[in-house]
């Protein structure tokens, strides 16, 4: 028993001792991780070019152009000198063709360390790509990728996106300083709920469209400004909507709630309203092919700010008067950032055809097909409610 | 058909089935190459003859050799006392004669193992002067004719011999057929104090001590009680060493107590030096790396264990107690959790679980995350240990093996430093090697943090040996990281959980309550519940009582 025993223990410890290939190990250091993606319509980076110059390529259409940003830039020698400040902390790294796998395999011949999306915070489309490419087959490999995160988010940039990469402070990761801005969603509605990968996905099978935050990159700081809208059947960037628009957009669908309202009063001078709660309601309506949307909005808040020296604001009928003033503001807006969905856009991206599904199904299945057709000429009527219910802290 | 795998998945399925039928061919293999350490039957303290009472020392017992019986003769045995241990140079042999009766008489000690005073005093000028006839006569030899509180006949010379050598005194009468052992020895003994390994705020500061019978008389002063029983064995076949069975007779289970006896009576070794070799010897599996045998130097500890119907075995000349059976959860588990209120103990009971787990996994975690998993950490994060580590040359198992196996040294020469100078080394080893080995570049700062709290943690179980135990798991787990990342460190994790479950201790599954499960144990499981609240003893005992409240 025993002989025949101690061979196979012997035998079973060597085997033990030629694995010694740590299988699929890779330390942390000697990876690239990248955190931005940014796409563009192709056009060849000065170093691409004198490459193509000297007649070295592949095969390709240059179709996009894809940038990442690497984080963090390996530095060498101790890390003690690091008064000099000459680097940034990222390097954003592009490439030129017509397959982004294929784009992000090319970097692998420049530079020493692969690429890993595990960290992959925000991807940033240009606008004028969008409008030549669908935004399902630009997403197709982002969403395919097993390393990349889900819950990355997806922006639009006017202008070049690879622009909102780079940034005036040498101290900051431009990709990592987007994600953080959306932070400001507890003080302002003109930032969109984000749009992530696994949202985006339904959205672009569903055939729906949808409204994204927009980037707008100015003497190298970038801003979120207004939303861009992708039309669900074709896939294509539209156009944009404003920063009002967005803000009503996002009071719409529920998922803002803060923000504030100016108007002018009976003086023509400035009064603000900070809004405190926001409940928004869809109501859908179908008697036969005609599809109505009742819209109840409800907010309250607090009079924050004016300019008015002469009329007290707090007293009864200043109150309601400055009320009304706020209702009428905030229907303006309302109706003018529906009117842009329904006659300039044909696009239904503020959830009607959700609250529709969900209420009428019947009716919902009739339409679905051609949803943003019928959004179009449905008629939407609003219903406000707006109360002031305080005046902040002063003195009378 | 199309859903049924082919022929190379099958054989794949096949090859991973024969993995664990090799490793259980292996296992069982070598076990039965190493044996149980235990005599399978007739061991050498085959007449291990239980006795009731605390007078242990005294039981009648038969040394192995062939005994040499008493001749009655007083010069025939004096003179085969001499010869055979007459060497020695502590042996006094004080002969003397009984004035009254005109006897010969000669009393044999050891040097230093009896209170010299009495023995001069009280024992010799009895014996010289009052001992009468009738004291000595027959009927009354370990009755009430000799007033002495100890006295035994020993029944043969060579026990005789032996008990000299012990430390008890001999006394050989002219006439009597048979030696006489009167004073038990008065060895000198240490001041009680607190438990050294197992210290705790609250609760009482006393401690076992290294003399068997100030143990048990600890444990009957505990409270008033006639349920406490102890039985007594002496195993050893070269040197022989009580041992005592203690149990609560109306609370604990007759086939464990069946079990534990057949056990200590099969022990089969020359010497005991210490209850580590009981535990060794008469565990379930010795291929375990877990304990199965609970040892402490708390007399609450031992006492407690016994309430909930386990057994306590304790050797002479060693302050540790035994407690059989042992389960999983009894080794995070503090006598303070039961001393302070129930809230607080709770907390820091489940604290004790989460370092647990810490102090296992922790460098394991830590290689699989940095060196295959570098999605699963925090992005900030992964960007400051990109930066920390890219001085660092070797990969993180190297480098969590360097500080691991630097930190297990200074904790193995901690205990062997003199007391003054152990502090000092310990921010010598902790404060300055790490944070030189960070400057060097030799290890990243952030793994200092990982093995620091891993030691940390580890400290935080109240078990010593446990804490062994994890430490050389800790090692073991790293390895499965090294290979396989984050699948391998489950992969041991889940190893751990199966052996466990299979894993029983004196036919008590190590698991219990968890499994099997046992949903009335957990209430003193991962929280302790209320006093009012656990009416009954533990279930998994199955105990003869089970209410603990009348």
């Amino acid at each position: 028993m025993y002989r025949r025993l101690l061979p196979l223990i012997l035998c079973l410890s060597l085997l033990a001792a030629t694995q010694t290939g740590c299988w699929s190990s890779k330390e942390i250091e000697d990876l690239a991780l990248y955190t931005g993606l940014a796409l563009d319509k192709g056009e060849l980076t000065k170093a691409e070019q004198e490459l193509e110059d000297k007649g070295i390529t592949y095969s390709k259409q240059n179709k996009i152009t894809a940038t990442i940003q690497v984080i963090p830039v390996k530095t060498t020698g101790s890390k003690d000198k690091q008064g000099g400040q000459q680097g940034t902390p990222y390097q954003n790294v592009s490439g030129t063709g017509d397959s982004l796998l294929e784009i992000f395999r090319q970097y692998s011949i420049r530079n020493e360390r692969p690429i890993v999306g595990h960290h992959l915070k925000v991807i940033v489309i240009s606008a004028e790509l969008l409008k030549q490419q669908s935004i399902g087959q630009l997403m197709d490999f982002v969403l395919r990728d097993n390393d990349i995160r889900p819950s990355s988010m997806v922006f639009i940039s006017q202008g070049r996106a690879e622009e909102t990469m780079v940034s005036k402070r040498s101290d900051e990761v431009p990709s990592v300083h987007i994600r953080q801005m959306l932070r400001n969603r507890s003080r302002t509605s003109k930032v969109l709920s984000p749009m992530i990968l696994s949202k985006l996905d339904a959205l672009i099978h569903s055939k729906r469209s949808f409204a994204l935050q927009n980037l707008v990159t100015a003497d190298g700081e970038t801003e979120f400004a207004g939303a861009a809208v992708v039309k669900g059947g074709t896939g294509h960037w539209v156009g944009n909507l404003n920063q009002e628009d967005t803000e009503c957009l996002s009071w719409l669908t529920g998922k803002g709630d803060t923000g504030v309202i100016k108007a002018y009063d009976w003086d023509n001078e400035p009064m603000t309203y900070e809004m405190k709660a926001m409940k928004s309601k869809i109501k859908a309506r179908s008697d036969g092919d005609k599809i109505r949307f009742e819209v109840s909005i409800e907010t309250e808040g607090r009079l924050i700010e004016t300019w008015n020296t002469s009329s007290i604001l707090s007293s009864g009928d200043n109150t309601e008067k400055a009320a009304k003033l706020f209702e009428e503001k905030l229907k303006q807006m309302m109706e003018h950032m529906i009117s842009k969905l329904q006659q300039d856009y044909k696009a239904d991206v503020a959830g009607f055809g959700d609250a529709l599904s969900i209420q009428q199904p019947r009716a919902w299945k009739k339409v679905e097909d051609h949803w943003d057709e019928v959004f179009s000429r449905a008629r939407i009527s609003f219903k406000y409610d707006l109360k002031i219910t305080d005046f902040g802290s002063f003195t009378e | 058909m199309s859903y049924i795998p082919g022929w190379a998945v099958f054989g794949q399925a096949g090859i991973a089935l024969l993995f664990p039928l090799l490793a259980n061919i292996l296992y069982k293999g070598l076990y039965s190459l190493v044996g149980s350490g235990r005599a399978v039957e007739s061991p050498g303290t085959k007449n291990a003859n239980p006795s009731k009472g605390q007078s242990a020392s005294q039981a009648g017992v038969d040394p192995a050799p062939a005994p040499r019986e008493f001749s009655g003769d007083y010069a025939a045995d004096l003179s085969y006392i001499k010869s055979t241990i007459g060497r020695n140079s502590d042996l006094h042999f004080k002969e003397f004669t009984m004035t009254r009766v005109q006897r010969q008489a000669v009393l044999i000690f050891v040097d230093g193992m009896q209170d010299d005073r009495q023995l001069n005093l009280q024992i010799l000028q009895y014996l010289m002067n009052e001992a009468t006839a009738e004291s000595l006569s027959a009927q009354g030899m370990s009755g009430p004719g000799l007033p002495f509180s100890q006295l035994s006949e020993a029944s043969d010379l060579t026990l005789f011999n032996q008990s000299v050598l012990f430390g008890h005194a001999g006394l050989l009468v002219e006439g009597l057929p048979q030696g006489l052992l009167i004073e038990p020895p008065a060895s000198t003994d240490r001041t009680l104090g607190e438990p050294v390994s197992e210290a705790l705020l609250r609760g009482p500061r006393l401690g076992f001590s290294e003399v068997l019978s100030v143990n048990t008389s600890i444990l009957r002063r505990q409270g008033f009680n006639d349920q406490l029983e102890m039985i007594s064995y002496r195993a050893g076949t070269r040197i022989q060493r009580d041992i005592v069975l203690a149990y609560m007779k109306d609370i604990v289970n007759p086939e464990l107590l069946k079990e534990v006896e057949t056990r200590i009576s099969k022990l089969d070794i020359d010497f005991l030096a210490e209850s580590g070799y009981i535990e060794q010897l008469i565990e379930d599996n010795y291929l375990s790396p877990f304990q199965q045998v609970q040892n402490t130097e708390r007399p609450d500890r031992v006492i407690n264990a016994l309430l909930e119907g386990r057994i306590a075995i304790l050797l002479d000349g060693t302050p540790f107690a035994l407690i059989v059976p042992v389960t999983f959860s009894m080794l995070l588990q503090s006598p303070e959790d039961y001393y302070e209120r129930w809230l607080p103990s709770s907390l820091i009971r489940m604290l004790r679980f989460a370092a647990t787990f810490m102090a296992l996994m922790a460098p394991a975690l830590y290689i699989s995350f940095i060196s295959f998993h570098p999605g699963l950490i925090p992005t900030e994060l992964a960007l400051s240990i990109i930066e920390t580590r890219q001085n660092v040359p070797f990969p993180s198992v190297i480098e969590v093996l360097i500080l691991e196996i630097s930190i297990e040294i200074l904790r193995e020469a901690g205990i062997r430093l003199p007391k003054p100078v152990g502090p000092a080394m310990g921010i010598v080893g902790g404060l300055i090697i790490g944070d030189a080995a960070v400057n060097a570049g030799i290890v990243s700062p952030f793994l200092v943090i990982v093995v620091a709290v891993t030691a940390i943690s580890s400290f935080s179980i109240p078990m010593y040996s446990a804490g062994l135990t994890l430490r050389l798991l800790r090692f073991v787990g790293m390895g499965f990281a090294a290979f396989l990342g984050m699948f391998g460190t489950i992969l041991f994790f889940l190893l751990i959980c199966s052996h466990l479950t299979r894993l029983k201790s004196f036919g008590v599954p190590y698991l219990t309550p968890v499994s099997p499960f046992r949903l009335s144990d957990w209430k003193d499981l991962f929280f302790r519940s209320p006093l009012s609240l656990m009416k009954r003893r533990p279930v998994m005992m199955k105990t003869q009582n089970s209410r603990r409240k009348s």
